[in-house]
């Protein structure tokens, strides 16, 4: 479709400058090597196609926050989505996580949505430390609004972390009271949730930057729904 | 905050021997008879744990929660009042109050809580 | 008494089973021990259901006249059995009595646990049920909690190490990767759990000085086992059948407080000495045990009470791989409960059935304990208040 550049540049909001997320490797429980960076926009089309199968699984809210990031995504590579940001979790080369949010304004930040596609390696928790490291340190923001669809991720996010619990303030997801992580439980928290090792060796990063692998939808389900469907 | 810690053990009367909670007889001698006694005295830590994921009900990060031992041989659980373990030892004496654990249904539920002394 | 052989066996995946009720998952694991038995249309004469759940989890009751109905066992005597995390053991040695004494001759013994139908905390506190309702439960202790304590006693008593719990952590879930039924499948490493900068959120304190791999999962499963007189099964049986040639129970104090020495875990040396008495065997003569290491420290604990190491021993036995595959005694070859999972009610159970596929030696041989002849199990109930040990023994 021919885009009407002219229009165009009244929808597309200007953007706040955004400081890069410096890419770092955590080792995980088995050993594997999970590269988290930062995705570019013109990440989104394959980024979507590991999102897509997550939309139907009917199971610890995959399907709403499958959804959501979806349109976010989307919103963000078409120019309907200001600020926003996106960080994935790469093991040898394959996405095995995605994390995104946007920056309200220069001091306020607003996570999304937090999708683990591989269980039981803390991938999930992983990746949402480190957009908490992102929002804090290098978008240098004063607070994180933070709202949980899945009781896990209410249990994770605002028992783990301690985060303040905002009465009637709004988060830009809906849904019930926002909570929020200031930059001083942040660095209290830091050491016992935040990994990670900088720079990335080479051949990691390289390796990653090269080509994001997506698995079959088969294999991402069969990741997140355990291999017990037998 | 309650002075008197809400507690009751109970001694055999025959063999002497201290039990908390209640048994019908005692753990020794199978004897029925007890006197009810009180926690008296400094209380002695035994055994002591951080627990993270607690049960429903407690929207807490963590719990601290100890074992202790009464001079007068009372052996009871209480809720530990620190932010780590760092000055926690085996054999510490720790001073014991009466103060709510947990609230249940709306109401304060009371219960031994543990602090070491200074 | 008449000896009893176990004549079959079944297990059904451990894992989260969203798609399954309790009655499905003890159904599904009991057709199979009947198939295994040769009784796939046949009926048995009693049925004993370990549960410790149901009316809790599932707000249901009266689950072993459900399974009769749904299995069209229909006269057979049937009972459930609640005895926490020892039901499973507990509904065998009450099938094994039952026909030991001669009034029945046929037993099917179910065990199932949906504990995933509620949120993890809810699961907890459903475990934490099982602690001192005035003297324990208000304090929010849980059974982590007080596995949390009696390592650190263990630890300053017997001088357990970090690296020795590990070293149990990583072999259980090394078996449970390869063992078909097991609900985590995920190998770890050292330098995963312990040794990285990052294992620290890897593998975080979850009951000091447990850590979360220090751990078993919340699982949902079943397993079930047929048992008949020995004479008959020999008659009877489309496979070798598998003797039980021992078992012990025995008891302690409902909290861990009012033991003289709460490192001391009585219930396990005596149910243990009662076993190999009755099979007139020692510990030595085992070859492949099957403990209950719902934590780390209590395979070490059980290991030492059971009379296979000196106390202080067993983590240096684990810790120098004589506890794995190819070891002296190979314990928990299934993954143990760290991986195959523990679905309270299922547990006991299923550590027997695991204990006939390696006698009947029909495993792969990763995991397969050479020439076994001699298995043995540990079923820990409360906090090693109520245990349930057996022996059993491959009839050639």
């Amino acid at each position: 479709m021919a885009v009407d550049m002219e229009l165009e540049a009244v929808l597309r909001a200007p953007e706040i400058p955004q400081a890069k997320y410096p890419p770092k490797v955590i080792t995980l429980a088995n050993s594997k090597k999970m590269v988290v960076r930062e995705a570019e926009r013109r990440d989104v089309p394959i980024l979507l196609k590991a999102v897509k199968p997550t939309m139907e699984i009917d199971r610890d809210f995959y399907d709403i926050v499958g959804a959501r990031l979806y349109a976010e995504l989307l919103g963000w590579y078409k120019h309907r989505v200001r600020n926003e940001y996106c960080l994935i979790g790469q093991i040898d080369g394959y996405v095995v996580g995605i994390v995104n949010g946007r920056m309200v304004n220069k001091d306020i930040g607003m996570s999304y949505h937090t999708l683990a596609l591989d269980r039981g390696l803390r991938v999930g928790s992983h990746l949402f430390a480190s957009k908490m490291e992102h929002h804090i340190e290098y978008l240098g923001q004063k607070e994180v609004w933070i709202t949980a669809e899945s009781p896990i991720g209410f249990r994770r996010w605002m028992i783990e972390y301690g985060l303040l619990e905002q009465e009637g303030i709004q988060h830009e997801l809906g849904g019930a009271n926002s909570y929020k992580l200031t930059r001083e439980i942040y660095f209290e928290t830091k050491p016992r949730l935040v990994a990670g090792t900088r720079p990335v060796p080479k051949r990691l990063l390289e390796q990653a930057e090269k080509e994001i692998l997506v698995a079959d939808e088969e294999t991402i389900t069969e990741k997140i729904c355990g291999v017990k469907g037998r | 905050m309650m002075e008197e810690l809400g507690i009751t053990a109970y001694k055999c009367k025959k063999c002497g021997r201290v039990h908390y909670p209640f048994h019908d007889r005692c753990l020794s001698c199978k004897s029925r008879e007890f006197e009810t006694i009180k926690p008296e005295g400094a209380a002695k830590l035994l055994a002591y744990t951080q627990i993270f994921n607690l049960p429903w009900g407690f929207d807490v990060r963590f719990l601290i929660i100890g074992v202790v031992e009464f001079k007068n041989g009372v052996k009871a659980m209480g809720q530990i009042k620190a932010d780590s373990l760092d000055k926690l030892k085996t054999g510490m004496k720790m001073k014991a109050t009466w103060e709510p654990i947990r609230v249940q249904a709306g109401e304060d539920i009371y219960g031994l809580k543990l602090a070491s002394i200074k | 008494m008449r000896d009893v052989a176990i004549i079959g066996v079944g297990m059904i995946p451990f894992g989260r089973r969203d798609e399954d009720t309790l009655l499905d998952m003890l159904a599904y694991a009991s057709l199979k021990a009947l198939d295994d038995a040769g009784l796939g249309d046949k009926s048995v004469d009693c049925v004993y259901v370990a549960n410790m759940g149901a009316g809790i989890l599932q707000h249901q009751t009266s689950v072993a006249s459900a399974l009769v109905d749904r299995l069209s066992l229909i006269p057979a005597a049937a009972d459930a059995v609640e005895n926490g995390p020892a039901s499973g053991a507990s509904a065998i040695k009450n099938g094994l009595l039952a026909v030991a004494s001669g009034y029945y001759d046929t037993a099917l013994v179910a065990g199932g646990e949906k504990m995933r139908e509620v949120v993890g905390w809810k699961a907890t506190d459903f475990v934490a049920t099982m602690t001192h309702p005035e003297a324990e439960y208000p304090y929010g202790i849980t059974l982590p909690g007080m596995a949390g304590m009696f390592t650190r006693l263990y630890m300053e008593k017997y001088g357990v190490t970090r690296e020795q719990l590990l070293a149990i952590a990583i072999k259980n879930q090394k078996m449970g990767a390869l063992n078909p039924y097991a609900h985590v499948e995920m190998v770890i490493t050292k330098e995963g759990i312990y040794d990285s900068p990052d294992a620290v959120v890897n593998n975080p304190v979850a009951a000091d000085p447990l850590h979360l791999y220090d751990m078993c999962p919340v699982s949902d499963g079943a397993a079930a086992v047929v048992l008949c007189p020995l004479e008959l099964a020999k008659k009877i049986a489309p496979k070798s059948p598998v003797l039980i040639a021992g078992f012990g129970q025995a008891t302690d104090t409902h909290t861990l407080q009012e033991r003289d020495d709460p490192t001391d875990l009585k219930a396990v040396t005596l149910a243990s000495q009662q076993a190999f008495e009755m099979a007139k065997l020692k510990p030595k003569d085992i070859d492949v045990a099957e403990l209950h290491d719902a934590f780390t420290i209590l395979e070490i604990a059980e290991s030492e009470h059971a009379g296979f190491f000196k106390k202080g021993e067993g983590g240096k036995a684990a810790e120098k791989g004589e506890t794995s595959i190819g070891g002296k005694l190979p314990i928990n070859l299934s993954g143990g409960l760290k991986a195959r999972g523990h679905p309270v009610g299922a547990t006991g159970v299923a550590q027997i059935v695991d204990i006939v596929f390696q006698l009947r030696h029909e495993l792969d041989k990763k995991r397969q304990a050479k020439n076994a002849k001699n298995g043995f199990t540990i079923n820990f109930g409360g906090f090693g208040n109520n245990i349930v040990a057996f022996v059993l023994r491959r009839v050639e």
